[in-house]
């Protein structure tokens, strides 16, 4: 996966966060303050633009211009996904990456969101999504395909649990009950962020 | 009731108000527009900075406490919002003269996390950063631990005040740590009010009071407080926090406080300077000494009509670095 390889990915996350952004929001209506849609597509309007201005040499530089158009916006869930994408770019510094700095990236990414979000899987968050993913890279033993299609089905899986838990961090631990049977739209996010690096 | 306010598009409360600030303080202040954070005129070189931030609507805090002898810059976000992570990075890396930044920041979920990724976007970028974390509002305290910890209120303004002047007279980052997180912990506060604020642009308060009642233990963002108590005469709501605050600082006979008595917003001067009364009266009787006071609007929540306490226990170092030269917008002496 090279520079434009990346921007590729960004471009296909984009397009699918557009796609299911009314249905994030519904989410997130049920479950938290209905803000999350409105962030993030704040954060992906202005990544689509630093993205068409900015010459990227890598992978860590693509994922560090979005990194910052996330850093840019208010709230908790574009700060997290931004410090992802900006540990994900700090792994990603060669010309061409493989499964094994993807897998150390989203290893270290992950990492960075629990830490500073203080999630644990099974809160009903983002990181339920983001867990499965990693994991799924880092158990990967075949070719990049095969490895993004494990990571992929992995977060989306994650996101899908969602919907049983309930809720510890984040704003849907303000509501409880209320969220139980709702899926995470952050969660749902990472899916839709994962499944996007496929290519085939 | 309809509420209207002095509004001319409610998306750009913020960056109007703060260009007004700054027009009015030409010499204390600079405005940083993007992205958006406050700093002194004049900075100040060979000691550690201050930097604090936090939602809008609080005003003065906390533009109106940049200057000498307090914050050498302040990150305001949208009213009620956390300031963003690269916001308050820009201003940490800005003011930073080698000496590191102190960051004060409130007790909220936002602020926390984006402060804290900026302190880590600072470091990356060579500066030193550490936090205090200042968690006073009493009402937010759970008797479990759990949930987000009590919330950051008014006890801000004494701790931006006391670490201000610490910094200013050399004290180095590690100090300045230890001596604000002993602070934060000696200091509690409580709110009440007699009815809700209304948001920019917003027609209606968030919530309705009957008039025989009012809400304890309200926050500084427009939230309902822990319940409700009948209205009665100032003597007695002042009472009613103040032996709270005693209690839960353990204050005794003989010992001694800082106090503020501040406005949420719309309640008027002469009402705080009658509470600042019945506070100083009833301390008093408790034998608990005021060492000092400051009365007047400078943590407030729109325009709510209520007011809060804040008890800080006080030493002779606290007095000192109290009465220590000040000279911001909103604190002057």
């Amino acid at each position: 996966m090279n520079a434009s390889d990346t921007r590729d990915w960004m471009r296909r996350f984009f397009a699918a966060f557009d796609r299911e952004q009314q249905a994030l929001t519904d989410l997130d209506r049920r479950s938290g303050d209905g803000d999350f849609g409105a962030n993030l597509r704040f954060a992906l309007g202005r990544a689509r633009t630093a993205l068409e201005n900015t010459a990227s040499a890598t992978p860590g530089d693509v994922l560090d211009t979005v990194a910052t158009a996330f850093l840019h916006t208010g709230g908790t869930s574009g700060p997290l996904f931004g410090m992802w994408f900006r540990q994900l770019a700090k792994a990603t510094r060669a010309e061409t990456i493989g499964v094994a700095e993807l897998a150390r990236g989203f290893a270290d990414a992950t990492a960075t969101v629990q830490r500073l979000g203080g999630a644990r899987p099974g809160d009903k968050t983002m990181v339920d999504a983001m867990v499965p993913a990693s994991e799924a890279l880092a158990g990967a033993s075949g070719s990049l395909d095969e490895a993004l299609d494990a990571a992929a089905a992995a977060a989306r899986s994650g996101a899908e649990a969602t919907a049983d838990l309930l809720a510890k961090r984040g704003r849907a631990s303000y509501v409880g009950e209320v969220a139980r049977g709702v899926l995470d739209p952050g969660a749902v996010t990472v899916a839709l962020l994962v499944e996007a690096a496929r290519t085939r | 009731m309809t509420r209207r306010q002095f509004v001319n598009d409610p998306d750009h409360v913020v960056p109007e108000a703060l260009e007004g600030l700054v027009l009015a303080h030409p010499g204390l202040l600079r405005l940083h527009p993007d992205p958006a954070y406050v700093t002194r005129a004049k900075p100040a070189p060979g000691k550690v900075a201050v930097v604090s931030g936090g939602g809008s609507g609080h005003e003065p805090l906390h533009t109106g406490f940049v200057g000498a002898g307090m914050l050498d810059a302040a990150v305001p976000g949208a009213v009620f919002a956390s300031p963003t992570a690269l916001q308050v990075a820009a201003a940490t890396t800005a003011v930073d003269t080698g000496q590191g930044v102190l960051q004060i920041v409130k007790n909220y979920t936002g602020d926390v996390l984006n402060f804290r990724i900026a302190a880590e976007i600072a470091t990356d970028h060579g500066t030193a950063v550490d936090q205090i974390l200042v968690d006073d509002d009493l009402a937010s305290e759970r008797a479990d631990g759990e949930g987000p910890g009590r919330r950051g209120t008014a006890a801000v303004v004494v701790v931006e005040k006391l670490c201000g002047a610490l910094a200013e007279q050399g004290a180095d980052l590690p100090e300045l740590v230890r001596f604000g997180r002993a602070l934060v912990a000696d200091a509690r506060s409580m709110g009440i009010a007699l009815a809700a604020g209304a948001h920019p642009g917003d027609r209606a308060p968030a919530w309705e009071l009957a008039d025989d009642e009012v809400e304890l233990g309200v926050g500084i963002h427009g939230e309902r407080g822990i319940g409700q108590r009948a209205f009665a005469p100032a003597e007695e709501l002042t009472a009613e926090l103040l032996g709270r605050l005693v209690a839960a600082l353990g204050l005794d006979r003989g010992d001694g406080v800082l106090v503020v008595v501040n406005s949420l917003g719309a309640t008027h001067g002469l009402e705080l300077a009658l509470v600042h009364r019945a506070v100083h009266r009833q301390l008093a009787g408790r034998g608990i000494d005021v060492a000092r006071s400051l009365v007047g609007p400078y943590v407030t929540s729109l325009d709510m009509a209520g007011l809060s306490i804040t008890l800080v226990r006080a030493d002779d170092a606290r007095v000192a670095l109290w009465d220590a030269p000040v000279r911001t917008p909103a604190l002057t002496w």
